[in-house]
């Protein structure tokens, strides 16, 4: 950066004292023509050299500040180079005038002065020649391919090269060079025809560019017709017009802007074309970009009904949205509610709804002749997915065949869009409430993981051991304990059928029942009986519930249960030293919803001995299965136990824990799994 | 989950394929739900391949059950296999549905 902008200063000084220096030369040269006794001292080579190197400084100043351009502001562009460059030639005119009236008004013809106002014209001529000729490179290699940067490099070379010619005094119009300059000149002219940027100005864009150009190209023409004036002046010691560079650079800028402005002015009725193609990739674009920028739905339609009618030039139009299945009117143009209420009531006569409906000659039907309507085309486009009718779209038009294939095309992609979008809005709210609903299940799995007790009392004369994991955040197994005297305690299993939320609310029911009812202490049969008349009343048909209740009195050492279609108990019997499943009969809770279910539920009572085990659990331990897809099953459990039903209670739950996780392998868990391990300690000695 | 529907005069065999879990309950509960089966006074399930029951599976069965009673339907299971019967058992069913081991009784007890 600051590398450039020495170089643009040094540019700058450079440029000035060269053109000082030619000016004071110049001056010298005319005094000597004016006194004829004085020496005549031709410098022609100094001349040119400082020529060369002011062309050379003002070309390589503007290149410097033209790479600064950026964008595509195009009428930005030629204002700059208008404001800035062809302004000179105006005020070269003005000065030329300015010359003429002061040696009309006092009558004399000062030579000096032609000569000054000359120069001071070289010098705008070319700050306007450089500007021009940079700022027309930057519009004829906007959209560059490789082939046209260096076809415009080499031309850049070339136009540099004629300096050459100047330097060592060549005169370009010499039969050698001229069919060199004329096929640069053809160069000029392929150069010429890369204007991709006029494409890309609207309709008032072109219209201001057109009076742009228009006062370029003055511009131009009055640089050339002054040097071209002045170039046989027999007053003037030295002519610009042989310098070869200036000829090829107006030659380039005056070609180039003549293009330009034709292009323009032919490209003007087509123009509107373009905008309309390039507004509707812009509305794609729009409606594509609306899920990030967090648009609604009714701004979705908002952007398709503009974006639809501006595309198809329609003069009226209405879009209903489809709500219950009822349509309503949301959107409306050149349209009253009555207009629409009539077509609509032809259109269900003829049964044509919600479907893709084109009709580009109205007056041919004798229904739509009959509505008198201003319209002679229409269009339906249903926005409707594979599943959902989102709403319906009509466009209207005054003319006949008002819906070409071509315009069709754009508003069915439109439409296709607005599906997307839609459907994409909609996903992106349930992914939304799909969060929402996992933050409620976690407080959903913390309220259940409350309804399970987490320690037993302990106590001398047992003790117990638990494990409970659900398959999903809630579950629908439960274990429970009251203690219902001193010496006794109630426990109680039990399984939901099903899982999810409605298992977990079943669950916290039959812990209520329990509480419920066990306050009244009564002997488990009979609350079988109770529990299945009050979950009669409020489980659903297909639901129903195991459970299983033990009522352990310490005092008689022995307890008493009764189950209903839970799993059999699994017991060490350390007198007998035997390990069996306890086979009682009992229905599940729900299956009979009346009084004969208590023909269903059998009690029992047993005697324990001190060092028994007790395994109470739910079906999700026995039919856990492997990934062979073989079960658990009793009888792996009733061998756990008989390896292990010396340990502690604890212990022994580890070990059928472990040996289960071995047998499912891990993460292979489909059903809650509910584990007891209870263990009757021999009593203390001092008791 | 494949379910079939044979039907013989006034009796409907259905036969059970693969694992009765949450999703083909949903099934079963369609096909014992469709009004038309109430025509019929037996229904004769084929259990033979049924592998696997769920309590899902079961709650259909369960919810069905007193419909058929009050119709008069007989509804009866054969051929299944140890494993399936065992959870009928624990849960305490096989004292509420008629389970018969093959399909030659399970016609004699359904022209009882």
């Amino acid at each position: 950066m600051l590398y450039r902008t020495n170089a643009k200063s040094l540019l700058v000084t450079t440029a000035i004292i060269s053109w000082v220096l030619l000016l004071l030369n110049i001056l010298i040269s005319v005094e000597a023509i004016d006194q004829p006794n004085a020496v005549k001292v031709s410098i022609p080579f100094v001349n040119n050299f400082l020529i060369v190197i002011f062309i050379i400084s003002v070309f390589l100043y503007q290149r410097l500040s033209s790479e600064n351009l950026k964008g595509i502001d195009f009428i930005g562009y030629l204002w700059h180079l208008f404001s800035k460059a062809g302004v000179a030639a105006y005020v070269s005119v003005a000065l030329y005038l300015g010359y003429k009236l002061i040696t009309n008004y006092t009558n004399i013809e000062s030579p000096s002065l032609l000569h000054f106002v000359y120069q001071i014209n070289f010098g705008l001529l070319v700050i306007f020649l450089a500007k021009a000729f940079y700022i027309w490179r930057q519009l004829l290699l906007y959209h560059k391919n490789k082939f046209l940067q260096i076809a415009w490099d080499w031309f850049e070379l070339l136009v540099f090269g004629t300096l050459l010619l100047t330097l060592l005094n060549f005169n370009y119009t010499s039969y050698i060079f001229l069919p060199l300059l004329a096929l640069l000149s053809f160069y000029v002219l392929f150069l010429c025809t890369n204007m991709k940027w006029v494409a890309y100005l609207t309709f008032n864009n072109k219209s201001r560019s057109l009076v742009l150009l228009g006062a370029i190209l003055l511009s131009c023409y009055i640089f050339v017709n002054f040097f071209q004036q002045m170039a046989d002046s027999p007053s003037l010691v030295i002519d610009y017009t042989d310098v070869g560079f200036l000829l090829l650079a107006m030659l380039f800028v005056g070609l180039y802007t003549l293009a330009a402005f034709l292009v323009s002015l032919f490209s003007l009725p087509t123009s509107s074309v373009f905008e309309q193609k390039s507004e509707d990739l812009l509305n794609f674009q729009r409606l594509s970009q609306s899920i990030q920028q967090g648009q609604s739905e009714a701004q979705v339609y908002d952007m398709l009904f503009e974006s639809t009618i501006k595309a198809s030039d329609a003069s009226a139009a209405w879009f209903e949205l489809i709500r219950n299945s009822e349509p309503q009117v949301t959107h409306l143009l050149s349209i009253n509610a009555e207009q629409i209420t009539r077509i609509r009531h032809l259109l269900l006569a003829y049964n044509i709804q919600n479907i893709d409906y084109i009709n580009n000659n109205l007056d041919r039907n004798p229904g739509f002749r009959d509505l008198t309507l201003p319209w002679k085309s229409l269009i339906i486009l249903p926005i409707k997915s594979k599943k959902h009718l989102s709403g319906n779209l009509y466009l209207l038009k005054d003319i006949e065949q008002g819906f070409d294939r071509e315009t069709v095309n754009v508003l069915r992609t439109f439409t296709s869009q607005t599906i997307l979008t839609i459907e994409n809005l909609r996903l992106v709210s349930e992914s939304l409430l799909n969060e929402r609903y996992k933050e409620e299940l976690k407080i959903a799995t913390q309220v259940q993981e409350s309804l399970i007790p987490k320690t037993f009392p302990t106590d001398s004369w047992f003790e117990i051991s638990t494990h409970a994991v659900a398959a999903k955040e809630v579950g629908g197994d439960f274990y429970d304990f009251l203690q219902l005297s001193e010496s006794r305690i109630a426990i109680i299993i039990g399984d939901v059928s099903g899982k999810g939320i409605s298992a977990a609310f079943h669950m916290a029911q039959m812990k209520g029942i329990f509480h419920g009812l066990m306050q009244q202490d009564m002997p488990p049969s009979e609350f079988m009986k109770q529990a299945n008349s009050a979950l009669s009343r409020c489980l659903e048909k297909t639901s129903f519930i195991t459970s299983a209740l033990y009522i352990i009195d310490y005092r008689m050492k022995g307890f008493m249960f009764a189950r209903a279609g839970h799993c059999h108990t699994l017991y060490y019997n350390s007198m007998m030293e035997d390990v069996f499943y306890f086979q009682t009969d009992g229905l599940g809770l729900g299956i009979i919803r009346d009084k004969s279910y208590n023909n269903h539920v059998r009690e029992m009572y047993y005697d324990y001995n001190p060092n028994d085990v007790m395994v109470i659990y739910t079906d999700g331990i026995v039919e856990a299965r492997s990934l062979e897809n073989e079960e658990y099953g009793e009888d792996r459990l009733k061998y756990m136990l008989t390896q292990t039903y010396h340990l502690e209670a604890e212990d022994i739950k580890c070990a059928i824990i472990n040996d289960l996780e071995e047998f499912t392998g891990p993460g292979n868990l489909y059903d809650d799994q509910t584990l007891l391990v209870i263990k009757f300690k021999p009593t203390q000695p001092n008791e | 989950m494949k379910i079939t529907q044979e039907i013989k005069e006034s009796t409907v065999i259905m036969t059970l394929d693969g694992e009765l879990d949450a999703s083909s309950s949903v099934i079963l509960d369609e096909e014992l739900s469709d009004p038309e089966i109430m025509k019929y006074s037996k229904i004769l399930v084929d259990c033979e391949k049924l592998n696997y029951i769920s309590s899902a599976g079961l709650g259909v069965f369960i919810s069905h059950l007193q419909r058929f009673e009050d119709a008069q339907i007989k509804l009866i299971f054969y051929n299944m296999q140890d494993k399936v019967r065992n959870v009928f058992e624990i849960l305490g069913l096989d004292l509420l549905m008629t389970i018969v081991s093959d399909y030659e009784e399970a016609r004699t007890v359904s022209n009882e």
